[in-house]
């Protein structure tokens, strides 16, 4: 087992090979009724009754306005499971979405405050992305010049990420006329992003999944999305073949770092308007789930990122009806995921 | 100025502890083979567990074994999913951390600005009286002097066990280990019990002795610190204890110059942990892995 040099195959489960689609969707059931039960024995540790709890969030998460909050909220969570996809093909982990995400809002922030007029937004979004993609390409290329794992330089890059905007927030570009909470001072209209014909959507959902769509073209039908493929599935080989690893490494993890800046700018024009603390509310990490629970399948991802803005959503009105922590809901994602990752691959020989 | 010293290095010593008991049992996991990134999510479930059961039973000590059971059951999540359903030890481990996030502000709300018993500093007769290392060494908490004894003895018992033997063997050639008829999976499963319970400690020691409180996501990155710790201190325990307090030093020098009066930028001061960790991580490189278990090398790579 030490000499064995391809990984684990990331084909989705649904297709993995020996297994009938009746036998993947079954454990799929099962390993979603396992999260379910699990999270409902823990509701029930905490004193809340499970069935009127989950009723509660599927209720609250199939109402008009709450369709639209769900489709507000995957439109970051989508741009930022981009930003683990791509790299994951080249065999990258990038768990630094969300610092990648709050340095996408801040660069574009930034951008807001000089520049007004027509052409802010677009700049604004240049700007995101060029800072997500700096932020990424610092794990990258100590990746590629010294070695050094970028699971967790990513990790703690967000960190370092936080404590940046944190510093801006309150010095240099608080709102001097804002009260209570410390923020930049909000964006103009002509800044936002526009909203989407009579609802509360705002654009960033149709750059988002443009953005998917060209990710899963990228992968799927371009000469470099395949030396991708070969550099994740075996470098050394890659190497022989005299494909440019360390150029397509960077590459990758620089177009992730990229999409995950854009969600935060679009995050940031689409909804909030200006930096606060808890501007992110672990998009990057929710967002990285995502990118899991599809294995790293760019259009079942796009699923899975709707999937977890509807719990999301639905957490929100935990909070309001049931008093539980909106935060509640982590516990369902990470058992949901948890349960995928273990019990729906065919498993490997040991 | 050798007053400031004095500060910093008992500082170091007083914020580095919670550390350093996750980055042992971090130790503990990579030396046979798994990384666990959610120990972050130990260090919370230990914290939550610790302050909770101090608060209701009125022994911090309670809380302290609550801590390294909450920190141990977490990270038995992470053993079942990587050694026996063989998932990726990256995600797992930051799904791991994100459950423990979800489970402590599930949990935690009731005991956010509850007072509990904690654990107060208890100067050691004679040696707290010695001119400076007294200060720096001998007057904090009883947990600290544990992990004084903590490190040496995990230290020891790598080198000089059967059981550390086995454990680093589980690390470097699994194979042996099914050879001599030993389960390797096994020895992994509880080494990563083992580690998260350590965090756990950790984590109830950063709630009843360092911060006297309970809040969410107090641990703020600690625990993903420890982990890139072990790495660079190439997964030997006493160079674990010395990195822990370089942290712990830069956790202790913001309050110390602000109480003298100087104005420092709070955000880079917190900042701080990590640039130093990422800057030491550039620097030793590649170097680095070379010291790394063999079975851990393919995880790295």
């Amino acid at each position: 087992m030490t000499t064995q040099l391809t990984p684990t195959p990331v084909a989705s489960p649904l297709v993995s090979p020996g297994s009938g689609f009746a036998a993947a969707a079954g454990r799929w059931a099962g390993a979603l009724a396992g999260a379910i039960a699990i999270f409902s024995v823990l509701l029930l540790a905490k004193g809340a009754d499970p069935l009127a709890t989950l009723g509660d969030m599927v209720v609250s998460m199939t109402t008009g306005a709450s369709l639209e909050q769900i489709v507000i909220k995957a439109a970051p969570f989508v741009l930022a499971a981009m930003a683990v996809v791509l790299p994951a093909r080249a065999g990258l982990a990038n768990v630094g979405g969300e610092g990648q995400v709050i340095i996408g809002a801040v660069a574009g922030a930034g951008v807001g405050l000089v520049v007004s007029g027509p052409a802010a937004l677009p700049l604004m979004l240049v700007a995101g992305a060029l800072g997500g993609a700096l932020w990424a390409g610092l794990a990258v290329a100590l990746r590629v010049t010294v070695g050094v794992n970028e699971a967790v330089t990513t990790l703690l890059l967000n960190y370092v990420a936080l404590d940046v905007m944190l510093y801006l927030i309150y010095e240099p570009w608080k709102d001097a006329n804002g009260s209570g909470q410390p923020a930049t001072p909000p964006l103009a209209i002509e800044q936002r992003l526009p909203l989407l014909g009579g609802t509360a959507v705002h654009a960033g959902i149709i750059l988002a999944l443009l953005a998917a769509a060209a990710v899963w073209l990228t992968l799927r039908h371009t000469a470099f999305g395949f030396r991708l493929a070969v550099t994740g599935g075996n470098p050394e080989a890659a190497r022989r073949a005299g494909l440019p690893v360390a150029r397509l490494l960077l590459t990758a993890m620089l177009l992730g770092g990229a999409l995950a800046g854009l969600a935060g700018v679009i995050h940031l024009a689409g909804i909030e308007f200006k930096l606060r603390p808890g501007l992110t509310t672990n998009i990057g990490y929710i967002a990285f789930l995502a990118a899991w629970l599809a294995r790293h399948n760019p259009l079942p991802a796009v699923a899975a990122a709707f999937m977890l803005a509807a719990i999301t959503v639905g957490g929100d009105s935990l909070q309001l009806d049931s008093g539980l922590p909106a935060a509640t809901v982590n516990v369902l994602m990470a058992l949901i995921l948890l349960a995928v990752l273990g019990w729906t691959a065919k498993r490997s020989p040991s | 100025m050798s007053d400031l010293v004095v500060d910093v290095l008992t500082g170091a010593v007083r914020g580095g502890t919670a550390i350093m008991f996750a980055a042992l049992g971090e130790t503990i996991a990579e030396r046979a083979g798994v990384v666990n990134l959610g120990t972050e999510g130990s260090m919370l479930v230990g914290a939550l567990g610790g302050y909770a059961l101090a608060a209701e039973t009125g022994s911090p000590w309670v809380g302290l074994v609550a801590g390294a059971l909450a920190g141990g059951l977490l990270a038995l999540v992470h053993a079942v999913m990587v050694v026996w359903r063989r998932s990726d030890q990256f995600a797992t481990g930051l799904t791991v951390m994100f459950l423990g996030l979800g489970l402590t502000s599930l949990f935690g709300a009731a005991y956010v600005g509850r007072a509990a018993p904690g654990f107060d500093p208890v100067p050691v007769p004679l040696l707290a009286d010695v001119p400076v290392l007294g200060e720096i060494l001998f007057q904090h908490d009883p947990v600290t002097y544990l992990s004084f004894a903590a490190a040496p003895l995990l230290w020891w018992w790598l080198r000089s066990t059967r059981g550390g033997l086995l454990l680093r063997t589980a690390g470097e050639r699994a194979d042996v280990l099914h050879v001599h008829g030993y389960r390797p999976g096994l020895i992994r499963g509880a080494a990563v019990v083992a580690g998260g319970a350590l965090a756990g400690i950790g984590g109830a020691q950063l709630a009843t002795a360092y911060a006297h409180a309970w809040f969410e996501g107090m641990t703020a990155g600690r625990g993903f610190i420890a982990v890139a710790l072990v790495i660079f201190a190439a997964w030997r325990p006493l160079w674990v204890m010395a990195g822990s307090y370089l942290f712990g030093a830069a956790l202790a020098l913001a309050p110390a110059l602000q109480a003298r009066g100087e104005s420092l930028n709070q955000f880079a001061l917190d900042a701080l942990p990590f640039l130093i960790t990422l800057a030491i991580l550039a620097i030793l490189g590649r170097r680095t892995l070379r010291a790394a278990p063999e079975e851990l090398r393919r995880v790295f790579t």
